[in-house]
């Protein structure tokens, strides 16, 4: 009989699933976390579940990581999301030894080796001008939906240069440039450069080696990765999904330390 | 030959608020007006100036000096002179509290720490890059609890189990602020954490210079009642607010209008002023 893997990551404003058998993916879910962490670990699992059509015992064994794993309700090995985050990225290009992990409230910088074990990590959470928030604060301002950012960044040709590396100012500052007639991309091409300044010092901190991957919900908008491909001079690699990587490392966890047996 | 009575203004364009102060040569403030500054700078420098002078009966002619000072004051295009800010607040702080030697100011959008000596600045400090720990802070978050800044001091102060706010960062603290909420803590004691936050992260800049005590509090967040007990509580020692916190930088800019013209007749010059009127112009005007 086959055995089922389920890695669960609970952010601050997603919560994401994975199953795996056999080494491969066979089931992913992304739901909102909303206020009850529970809840959502909950809805996450039984959605799983019902997608492949397995039941709570089919499961082999589970890892839960992100700002809510302690909250998950059902047996689970709690693991941090870093390592979460560096398995799943080894997972899917094993070459990559420098992660940048953009995420809704913090952004995080990882080295890893060629088994996708952690080298050095850096983290900034204090500050919401280093994180996705910055971008969903801006993005507001400008009624701007957050799937539109990306396309409509690319377009831009004069980016706006943001004085501050502070979100709420930077949110007055994108206000001063819309009464002055600045483009919208303009100015959302300008918020990837802020970003991405703001993810190199990060780099800095922990250095860099290739391959560089980018992982997290930040994955999912182009006009980011483009700035911070344009800052740090190198390609990323961005896996299909980047939002899910950090759960499907918990699930491959699950996998290896249960399995083989 | 007879004396004319000497009038000096000052105009402080901070980002938040405009103030203005005219003073005779005797250092008396006759007139102090305050409006918030909005896009529209140099018509708003205008007709906040006209206002303080109609309310003593000058004209502008009768003004000796105009100086300007805050981070719009390139925008004053009346003015005879630009003073940065910290060169005006330790001014002014100095006339108000003769023989400080250190002195916060918290404004609408930075926070700055001024070591002074003998009525001189010495040494700054200063955080414009980050809303945490200025005007900003609070304003954003009271706009989150749909309170009016006014009415922070006073709720504050009937906190007697204050909640720590563990997020420096203004947009997380927001958020913090909400669960806290929505968690059933009462208004009172999350206003009251939010001011020890603000005077935690103010009073930690602070420290960088060695405080001399007792320290000066001005700026418009030194109006806030709750703030002031929390900084007084974070420094463990007195702080002195004067009766009109808001206006300090602009009182050192009349002040320093008034140093430069004696100055300038001890010397025996005249002081050749460029023409100046009362002219309205736009913040969107190309020159």
């Amino acid at each position: 009989m086959m055995a089922y893997y389920l890695g669960i990551d609970i952010g601050s404003r997603t919560s994401k699933g994975v199953v795996t058998g056999d080494g491969r993916l066979l089931a992913c879910h992304v739901l909102p976390s909303g206020v009850n962490y529970r809840a959502a670990a909950e809805k996450l699992r039984e959605a799983l579940l019902g997608k492949i059509g397995l039941s709570v015992s089919d499961i082999a064994a589970t890892v839960a990581t992100g700002q809510g794993a302690g909250n998950v309700p059902f047996p689970n090995e709690p693991v941090t999301d870093i390592r979460c985050c560096a398995r799943g990225i080894n997972g899917v290009f094993p070459a990559a030894r420098t992660i940048i992990d953009v995420q809704a409230q913090s952004s995080q910088v990882i080295r890893l080796n060629g088994s996708g074990l952690v080298t050095g990590f850096v983290v900034s959470e204090k500050c919401a001008a280093g994180s996705g928030r910055f971008m969903e604060v801006i993005a507001n301002v400008l009624q701007v939906e957050l799937k539109d950012i990306g396309p409509l960044s690319l377009k831009s040709k004069n980016p706006v240069a943001f004085s501050t590396g502070c979100a709420v100012f930077g949110e007055s500052e994108a206000v001063s440039r819309v009464a002055e007639g600045s483009a919208v991309e303009d100015i959302l091409a300008g918020v990837h450069q802020a970003l991405a300044d703001k993810i190199s010092a990060l780099v800095d901190r922990v250095g860099m080696e290739t391959d560089c991957a980018l992982s997290g919900g930040g994955g999912l908008d182009t006009g980011l990765i483009r700035a911070v491909e344009a800052k740090l001079g190198v390609r990323m690699l961005v896996p299909p999904q980047p939002q899910i990587i950090t759960a499907l490392g918990a699930a491959i966890m699950a996998e290896e330390t249960r399995g083989g047996h | 030959m007879k004396a004319e009575p000497l009038y000096f203004a000052g105009i402080d364009l901070g980002s938040t608020m405009t103030k203005v102060v005219i003073i005779d040569a005797g250092e008396r403030l006759l007139s102090r007006v305050e409006s918030h500054t909005g896009a529209e700078h140099r018509r708003l420098a205008n007709r906040v100036m006209e206002e303080a002078l109609a309310l003593v009966g000058l004209s502008f002619s009768e003004i000796a000096y105009v100086v300007a000072t805050g981070y719009g004051r390139i925008n004053v295009p009346f003015a005879d002179r630009q003073i940065t800010e910290l060169t005006c607040h330790a001014r002014g702080v100095a006339s108000l509290f003769p023989g400080v030697r250190t002195a916060l100011d918290i404004g609408g959008q930075d926070a700055k720490g001024l070591k002074l000596k003998d009525g001189k600045l010495v040494d700054f400090v200063m955080n414009d890059k980050c809303a945490a720990g200025t005007g900003r802070f609070l304003e954003v978050i009271a706009r989150t609890l749909g309170l009016e800044l006014a009415e922070l001091g006073s709720l504050s102060l009937k906190s007697a189990n204050p909640v720590s706010i563990s997020n420096t960062c203004t947009v997380f603290a927001q958020q913090e602020v909400t669960t806290r909420l929505s968690d059933g803590v009462p208004l009172e004691d999350i206003v009251a954490g939010l001011h020890q936050a603000i005077a935690s992260r103010a009073v930690g800049m602070l420290r960088q210079l060695k405080i001399e005590p007792e320290v000066v509090f001005t700026g418009g967040v030194a109006k806030n009642s709750g703030v002031v007990k929390a900084v007084r509580e974070n420094l463990g020692g007195e702080v002195l607010v004067p009766d009109d916190p808001l206006i300090s930088g602009a009182l050192g800019a009349a002040l320093l209008g008034q140093d430069i013209l004696q100055k300038a007749q001890a010397k025996g010059e005249t002081v050749i002023r460029q023409e100046r009127r009362l002219t309205e112009a736009t913040f969107f005007q190309q020159t």
